[in-house]
């Protein structure tokens, strides 16, 4: 029989001011460290208004995020949104998403926890970033205790070392005042804002935890609103200090600008500083996320989207092991990248989508369910939800056309996984059979077409076409198999 | 186990494999990893449009091959 045990309830022990925590705690992570520096070359010193755009575009959503969780007393965030306004495919493509963008959102702490400590020993970062994500799986299978007011503790220590090399850079005696400049233009401006956008993400965190926070319908809303607002005021105060400091041309260049510019005006002591500051960010981050996707798919499983194999809790420490482990696999193929700007985009267009579908989910539930009890109400209704979804959508456009592309792959893929729930396996099954050998007979037709010459592959070795035959004519050959047993199948 | 089954489990984890190492692939032609930009003569401006279809080609090949290593 399957072991299906669900977690005993978690107690309410956290207050205000550790809710708060755990949200500015959830943003602020390795990319604040790392991403700087293109931010800036592609931004100039205006990097600090696109950092303010950011802070207002997330707010509008912080709004709806407020309102949600104080009115929908369950745990799960966005997923439990949509499932309460609408159910059926939404439910199911916000709760993909979510746990796509944990993903990423785990492999690009992974990426930037290695560039902050090759600043100490040189590391290979896609090495490095693929062994921290197994360390950390690791750990979550084993399970780990819940860390509400040492996060608090860990999250003062980061913000007291942010707060001190902002205060050291505004404390700098300057001859010459500070000049916005934006030599991208403000089209440069508006990629720099759609691609720092990920660090504001994570404060949705206290949603998620609500299981344990202390009067939820009054702290939620409050706890995600202040966070909000402090990181809105901290970032463009960190640029703002950033650029005190160093030029920009110094900056855009560097891989950890943060840590480089805090070795400039307080030397070793700050660069130490600043690479345990950022460390603590990254891990946090990576353990959180591996734990929130893990949690994901489990939902997802238990609702029977997922294979039921996702929902196995490990005999000895009580965790969806298989889980964790099926997350871990595609977030150490993407950490294997190591390239923290693709990542990033990655990570910023999961979470965009989750956005946009969390606004929605507001609307709809004040149309269709207007007596809800909500302790929290979304000021300047629908003004802000629906400022929310525009200008996160807008961000969109200026995303990199390679994640762009692999975002629409993610989009099919999640068409697919729900249509096979709901049209049923075999037809499925058969349907892919088809598609196996539509690619069988396509590859087989390109082999011919460079094998006879008809499509020349300029500058190529006629021994690398000939080893370029073979692999096709046998990925042809495995396609057409596949897709004639997968046609033949029976149900079982 | 059949040899239905086994045909099934050989193939599947075959075209299972070639789906990953498709993925695998576009990351490796996307950065330019051992120079296989050079090497495949691969202009710059396509490069996106490779990525795109090795990454399709490598999903719907795991799929495929999933569906065949798991056959009851």
């Amino acid at each position: 029989m399957e072991n299906l045990r669900e977690k005993p309830s978690l107690k309410r022990e956290l207050g205000l001011l550790h809710a708060t925590m755990l949200g500015i705690g959830g943003a602020i992570e390795a990319g604040v460290f790392v991403m700087l520096g293109y931010a800036a070359g592609l931004a100039g010193t205006a990097l600090i208004v696109a950092l303010i755009l950011c802070g207002v575009i997330n707010f509008f959503t912080m709004c709806s995020y407020a309102e949600l969780g104080s009115a929908i007393p369950k745990a799960g965030g966005e997923y439990t949104f949509a499932k309460a306004a609408y159910g059926g495919f939404v439910s199911f493509l916000t709760g993909w998403f979510e746990w796509i963008s944990n993903m990423f959102y785990a492999a690009l702490s992974a990426v930037g926890f290695s560039y902050i400590i090759s600043y100490l020993i040189p590391v290979n970062v896609p090495l490095t970033a693929v062994l921290t994500i197994i360390v950390f799986t690791f750990i979550n299978i084993r399970g780990v205790e819940e860390v509400g007011k040492s996060q608090t503790l860990m999250v003062g220590t980061l913000l007291a070392i942010l707060i001190a090399f902002t205060l050291n850079g505004l404390a700098i005696p300057k001859t010459d005042a500070f000049q916005l400049s934006a030599p991208g233009g403000p089209l440069g401006v508006i990629q720099a804002t759609a691609y720092i956008f990920v660090v504001y993400l994570g404060a949705e965190a206290i949603a998620v935890a609500q299981a344990e926070i202390k009067n939820p319908s009054k702290t939620i809303p409050r706890a995600i609103l202040l966070s909000a607002i402090v990181l809105l005021v901290i970032y463009p105060l960190i640029a703002y200090a950033m650029f005190r400091i160093a030029p920009l041309e110094a900056i855009s260049g560097q891989s950890s600008p943060l840590i480089y510019v805090a070795q400039l005006s307080m030397g070793d002591l700050g660069k130490v500083a600043l690479v345990i500051a950022g460390t603590i960010a990254a891990l946090s981050s990576v353990n959180t996320s591996i734990m929130a996707q893990s949690r994901v798919a489990y939902a997802l499983s238990r609702d029977g989207y997922f294979p039921k194999a996702l929902l196995r809790i490990h005999d000895k420490f009580s965790t969806p092991h298989v889980a964790v482990v099926v997350s871990a696999i595609f977030t150490t193929v993407l950490a294997a990248t190591g390239v923290i700007n693709f990542v990033g985009y990655a990570t910023d267009f999961g979470f965009i989508i989750g956005f946009a579908l969390v606004n929605l989910s507001l609307m709809k539930l004040r149309k269709e369910k207007p007596l809800l009890d909500r302790p929290f109400k979304t000021p300047l209704y629908p003004f802000t939800p629906i400022a929310g979804i525009v200008t996160s959508l807008f961000l969109l456009i200026f995303i990199d056309v390679g994640v762009l592309s692999l975002g629409i792959v993610l989009c099919i893929l999640a068409v697919l996984a729900y249509y096979i729930r709901m049209v049923g396996y075999l037809r499925f099954r058969v349907a892919f059979g088809g598609i196996s050998l539509g690619l069988g007979g396509f590859t087989l037709v390109l082999t011919h077409l460079i094998w006879t010459g008809s499509m020349p592959l300029n500058g190529v070795s006629p021994t690398t076409i000939t080893s370029i035959v073979f692999i096709l004519l046998l990925i042809s050959a495995v396609q057409i198999v596949a897709g004639i047993l997968n046609v033949t199948a029976k149900s079982s | 186990m059949s040899a239905r089954k086994k045909v099934s489990m050989v193939v599947g984890l075959a075209q299972s494999a070639i789906g990953a190492f498709a993925t695998v692939f576009s990351y490796v032609l996307y950065h330019n990893f051992f120079g296989i930009q050079a090497v495949l003569n691969v202009p710059q401006g396509n490069l996106l449009l490779y990525m795109l279809v090795l990454i399709v080609f490598g999903s719907l090949s795991i799929i495929s091959g999933l569906f065949l290593v798991n056959e009851q």
